[in-house]
């Protein structure tokens, strides 16, 4: 049996609505995209005495195909966002739907590999595992899922490619500069061809220019693939890009549109 | 202009730190503590038997310079003490007379009988009254036959009262007397000393232990040297005049090497636990490089920082070797019966009444405990003083120096291993050099630790993934890359594991060579001896008359008697085991290291004539001699005597030498024809079991004999080794604990040192199962090569052991015997021990807070 097929049956048996079951051929979804329900999300931390809320009743959509860009201040709760999202933290209150699939109803073996399935990750910094190569981080997610090296290897190659770190797939990532190690993670992120991409400040670490071109690989590789990406950033100017942009503020989520040249926002 | 430098803020750093993870000082207090306490506990328990027997050995000397001693066996007869009277020395002079009982009513253990004369003893001891006045007590021991005398202490802890009746047991034969006097010594230390012993008149004495007009020592106190001279000038042939300090000497000397070997097993503990320490200060520095490189960018100097590490270092060691020195004293209570027993067994005569702690061995487990735990933190500590504040933040900057130091660690591993085998190839150098030689040995493998895990890990990369696909891949690659960690756990468990497979190679090719030994000497089909307390010495004698019926016994074809005694070898110096005999108990079976060539096969038709010795191995193997001597030297109640060596033959019974001579030659020169223990061979048709019983009940009534069939015997003698080695497996068990304690620590700590890593394997879709497999094939793998490595580590360990240590320690030569089972149980508990420690991480790990986790950094 196979990994696969195996992660469908449970799906069939767990799940009062089987998000999957019409649609069995995994990279289907994938190259669909998927569609990220939000209901009443809620997120509250305990700090000692105090409670500190983060999120608060938050209700909304993800279109398949779509970019949505999160702004907002340090400390508001977009990291917060995206981590309930990828089911890597379990919210207070609220679910989150990934196509039709309420992830948050999950438990947390079938969370992980439904991660592992259909999400990819791109972090601030220190994404990369420091003892495999470029090429071995990059085939990691597939080879969890118990996918053989040959056919993992060659997405992996492809991506690698994209990212014009083809000759460098032997090296350790403590050799490779920051947007080195960028390209990197994107490539990983996307090699297993996932439904959706979660960004969290992947640019946050490099400089104006090196983060552009991490950026627009980025965008390159998700935009016409039809992926869902949701990215959390300080930059406005990422936000022009997007096809929607959302503040974070106070434990709420409000649509803006930012202009180009004066940089405030409008909000709808 | 005067820097202010204050250290408060680092203390504050230090404390908040120690509170947030407590469990890994924990486990590092726990693993000083266990080592400290194993130190202590040996200490204590030795100390404590020999302090009994000193004591007991003070309180009969008491005040006495001088003794003259008695060479026969037998003592002297006490016309002799009448004579030196007469010649009115003013020298104080007071006649002994001592044996050994037991006593029903005292709890049935081993108890000293000293007779002595109460109206001379005032300036020796005074436990019976003053100078001038004898109390009412002495007068009652002098008029009533069988009166005892003894301490307050024995007869609360007893409830025995003046009055009480005693029944003694003297080699068998039963006596009852009386308690008539109760002394109590008002000081401490004399009450302890009492508690062993048992006062009579000298002709009670001499009547209970059937040595009758015979004394066994005289008494003396000698100020003036012309004295000293003019006694030992009137002094017969077969008395000698000896300080009563070499006395005492002479008995610890016969335990030294015994003590050491237990002291050096109890040391590895210590050492394990010393990697220990390395492990967990090396983390606790690792894991605060990042915050010590700010500290040192915001002025914090080197200096500040080495206090500030070593001092941590010393606190957590301080609070371990405390309680190291508790646990020890609870543990030293625990094996002082193992180690007195082992005492009794092949030593002397000794009961501990009480565990006494000596200020010493405190201070030793505390000084050690502190110093082996600052030593290991040294390294670490220099390690972050010495680097750039720059590098210190970074990551890999340690794990790179490791690795450039992998060529030199292979090479100090070859220099101390050359050390170590020059140490032990030094044969004058005893038994220190050779556990030094012991340790640089291990120690050098523990430095080839790190190359050879980092060479394997490359290797098994590739292989790992194709076994166990990425985890196999990452497994290894972790392994490596704390190397300068895992490499030090790994070490660990690899000489706790060693020491396993050495000691019990060791013990197994012991137990093998004295089973082996046993079959061919012990060729007698019945044994019979007084009972003892001691099971490996015969300390009574047994009745004349019992030994000539039993001679003559119906279904017997053959006697053999036996009878031993203490002699001095003048040669060597020192004291040996010699036994006298009228036969071979063996015929001729018997294994011998070397024959005079001139003899054939079978010595004993020349030791039958009386024309020389046979002298046991250990003799020569103590002595370091090349080849055999020519003659050896004994010191008889009839002056030296040499008699021509005519074989040296292997005797596992005692470390302390043996010599054996015809029982004619004995008799002649020793003055002493009784008998010890028979060997009886049945004739071909008689049942040697109803026989055993037929002369158990025959005899009941005139003394207690323990009759053994030769199985029951050699039994018996494998029940006496087993439990001598009890005391090393408990031992060797500890360390394998104290190791364990390393690699859990270590692994808690590398996995505190990767939490971001993990969450990041976690967010990318490894499951809680996954994580949880990949620690537990890291802790595997370490195992896995730590019992690999303690394979050939611990077969070098027992080669030492078997050829150098016991030969220098005991005399004895062993043949190494291997058995697969000793390799194999020491990877599985290698393993095992890994796997366990991995267990609790491991778990912990599936329950981590990803998002949390991924926050960190
Ligand atoms: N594990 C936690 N425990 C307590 N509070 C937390 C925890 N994780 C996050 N917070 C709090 O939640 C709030 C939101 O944190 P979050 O990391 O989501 O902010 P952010 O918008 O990503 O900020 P930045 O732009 O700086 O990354 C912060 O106030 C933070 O202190
Ligand atoms: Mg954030």
């Amino acid at each position: 049996m196979t990994a696969k097929t195996w992660w469908s049956k449970l799906f069939a048996s767990n799940t009062s609505q089987p998000a999957f079951s019409q649609n069995p051929s995994a990279t289907v979804i994938a190259s669909q995209g998927a569609v990220v329900q939000i209901d009443k999300l809620g997120k509250e931390f305990q700090e000692g005495e105090i409670q500190r809320t983060v999120l608060q009743n938050v209700t909304l959509r993800f279109d398949s195909g779509e970019f949505v860009v999160l702004l907002g201040h340090s400390g508001s709760g977009k990291s917060t966002l995206l981590n309930l999202i990828s089911g890597i933290d379990k919210p207070s209150s609220g679910t989150v739907r990934i196509n039709d699939l309420a992830i948050t109803e999950l438990d947390e073996r079938s969370r992980t590999l439904f991660r592992r399935d259909y999400i990819g990750f791109v972090f601030q910094f220190f994404n990369l595992i420091p003892t495999l190569t470029v090429l071995e981080n990059v085939t990691l997610p597939q080879e969890l899922a118990g996918r053989s090296s040959t056919v993992a290897q060659q997405s992996a190659l492809h991506l690698l490619e994209r990212v014009g770190l083809a000759d460098r797939i032997h090296t350790y990532p403590d050799k490779l500069s920051g947007g080195q190690q960028q390209r990197v993670a994107i490539a990983r992120a996307l090699a297993h061809d996932p439904a959706l991409i979660l960004a969290d400040e992947p640019t946050g670490n490099l400089d104006e220019e090196t983060g552009q071109r991490v950026l627009q690989i980025l965008l390159d590789l998700t935009r016409n693939t039809g992926k869902t990406l949701i990215m959390a950033t300080h930059n406005p100017e990422i936000a022009q890009l997007a096809d929607r942009v959302l503040r974070v503020q106070d434990g709420h989520l409000t649509r803006v549109i930012v202009h180009p040249d004066a940089l405030e926002e409008v909000v709808v | 202009m005067t820097a202010v430098i204050s250290n408060r803020p680092l203390w504050r750093l230090a404390w908040q730190r120690l509170r947030q993870r407590p469990l890994q000082y924990l486990l590092c207090i726990v693993g000083i503590a266990l080592g400290v306490a194993m130190m202590v506990s040996i200490d204590l328990a030795n100390g404590s038997a020999q302090r009994a027997f000193s004591l007991s050995t003070d309180a009969i000397t008491g005040r006495a310079t001088h003794r003259i001693e008695v060479i026969a066996p037998t003592g002297v007869d006490e016309s002799i003490y009448s004579q030196l009277r007469r010649m009115r020395h003013h020298s104080p002079m007071a006649p002994v007379v001592e044996g050994y009982t037991l006593v029903e009513e005292l709890g049935a253990q081993p108890m000293r009988l000293v007779g002595v004369d109460v109206f001379v003893e005032a300036p020796f001891r005074s436990y019976f009254g003053d100078d001038e006045r004898l109390d009412a007590q002495s007068v009652q021991l002098l008029t009533e036959p069988g009166a005892i005398v003894l301490s307050q202490d024995l007869a609360t802890q007893y409830d025995l009262k003046l009055g009480s009746e005693l029944h003694l047991d003297i080699a068998g034969q039963h006596r009852t007397a009386q308690v008539t006097g109760i002394v109590a010594p008002n000081d401490t230390l004399n009450r302890r000393a009492l508690s062993n012993l048992l006062f009579t008149d000298i002709a009670t004495a001499q009547e209970l232990l059937g040595q009758v007009g015979r004394l066994s020592h005289i008494d003396l106190i000698i100020n003036q040297p012309e004295e000293l001279q003019a006694i030992a000038a009137a002094l017969p042939t077969g008395l000698k005049l000896e300080t009563a300090e070499a006395q005492k000497n002479a008995v610890q000397q016969m335990t030294a090497a015994f003590e050491l070997n237990l002291t050096a097993l109890s040391l590895l503990a210590l050492v394990v636990g010393m990697f220990l320490i390395y492990n967990t200060v090396t983390f606790s520095v690792i894991q605060r490089r990042p915050i010590f490189g700010i500290l040192r960018c915001l002025g914090v100097t080197q200096g500040q920082l080495f206090t500030l590490i070593l001092a941590e270092a010393a606190l957590f060691s301080v609070v371990g070797s405390i309680l190291g020195v508790g646990l020890g004293i609870v543990l030293g209570r625990s094996i002082v019966g193992l180690i007195t027993q082992t005492i009794n067994d092949f030593y002397f005569v000794v009961s501990v009444q009480q565990v006494t702690l000596a200020q010493s061995t405190l201070f030793k487990g505390l000084t050690v405990g502190v110093a082996a735990a600052l030593f290991a933190s040294a390294l670490p500590a220099l390690e972050a003083m010495n680097t750039a504040p720059s590098l210190i933040l970074q990551r890999s900057t340690l794990e790179g120096k490791v690795q450039k130091l992998l060529p030199k660690l292979a090479l100090l591993w070859v220099g101390l291993t050359l050390a170590g085998v020059a140490l032990l190839r030094w044969q004058t150098g005893g038994l220190i050099a050779a556990f030094s030689g012991l340790f640089a040995v291990l120690l050098g493998a523990a430095l080839l630790v790190p190359p050879l895990v980092s060479l394997g890990m490359k290797a098994l990369a590739s292989v790992g993934y194709q076994v166990a696909g990425v985890l196999g891949r990452l497994a290894p690659r972790d392994i490596v890359r704390s190397l300068s960690r895992t490499s030090v756990a790994i070490a660990a468990l690899m000489v706790a594991v060693s020491v396993i497979v050495g000691v019990s190679i060791m013990v197994g090719s012991f137990r093998g060579t004295v089973v082996q030994w046993l079959d061919q000497t012990l060729q007698a089909d019945i044994y019979v001896s007084p009972p003892t307390t001691t099971a490996n010495r015969v300390l009574g004698k047994l009745n004349p008359e019992i030994v000539e019926t039993l001679k003559t016994w119906d279904g017997i074809r053959l006697a053999v008697s036996y009878n031993d005694a203490d002699v001095r070898v003048v040669d060597f110096d020192r004291q040996a085991k010699l036994i006298s005999a009228d036969g071979d108990v063996s015929q001729g079976k018997r294994p011998y290291a070397w024959i005079r060539p001139d003899l054939g096969a079978d010595p004993w038709k020349a030791l039958d004539t009386g024309s020389g010795a046979i002298i046991s191995e250990a003799l020569i193997l103590r002595e370091n001699l090349a080849s055999p001597p020519e003659t050896i030297t004994l010191e008889t109640p009839e002056g030296d005597r040499t008699f021509p060596v005519l074989a040296v033959f292997y005797d596992y019974s005692s470390d302390r030498g043996t010599i054996i001579l015809d029982n004619d030659l004995y008799t002649a020169l020793w003055h002493d024809d009784r008998v010890a223990s028979l060997g009886l061979f049945t004739a071909p048709d008689v049942s040697v079991e109803e026989t055993v019983a037929v002369i158990r009940t025959h005899f009941k009534g005139r003394q207690d004999l323990l009759v053994q069939s030769n199985r029951s015997l050699r039994q018996g003698s494998l029940e006496i080794f087993d439990r001598t080695f009890a005391i090393t497996s408990a031992l060797r068990l500890l360390a394998v604990v104290v190791a364990f304690i390393g690699v859990l620590s270590t692994l808690m700590s590398l996995q505190l040192e990767r939490t971001r890593e993990l969450g990041i394997l976690r967010a990318m879709g490894m499951t809680p199962r996954q994580l949880g497999t990949l620690t537990l094939l890291e802790t595997g793998l370490m195992g896995t090569l730590a019992g690999i490595f303690a394979m050939p580590l611990g077969f070098a360990l027992a080669w030492i052991l078997i050829y150098v240590i016991n030969v220098r320690s005991f005399g004895w030569t062993l043949q190494m015997a291997l058995e697969g089972r000793y390799f194999w149980q020491a990877l599985l508990v290698a393993i095992a021990a890994a796997l366990l420690a991995g267990l609790y991480p491991a778990l912990r790990l599936g329950r981590m807070n990803i998002a949390t986790a991924v926050r960190q950094e």
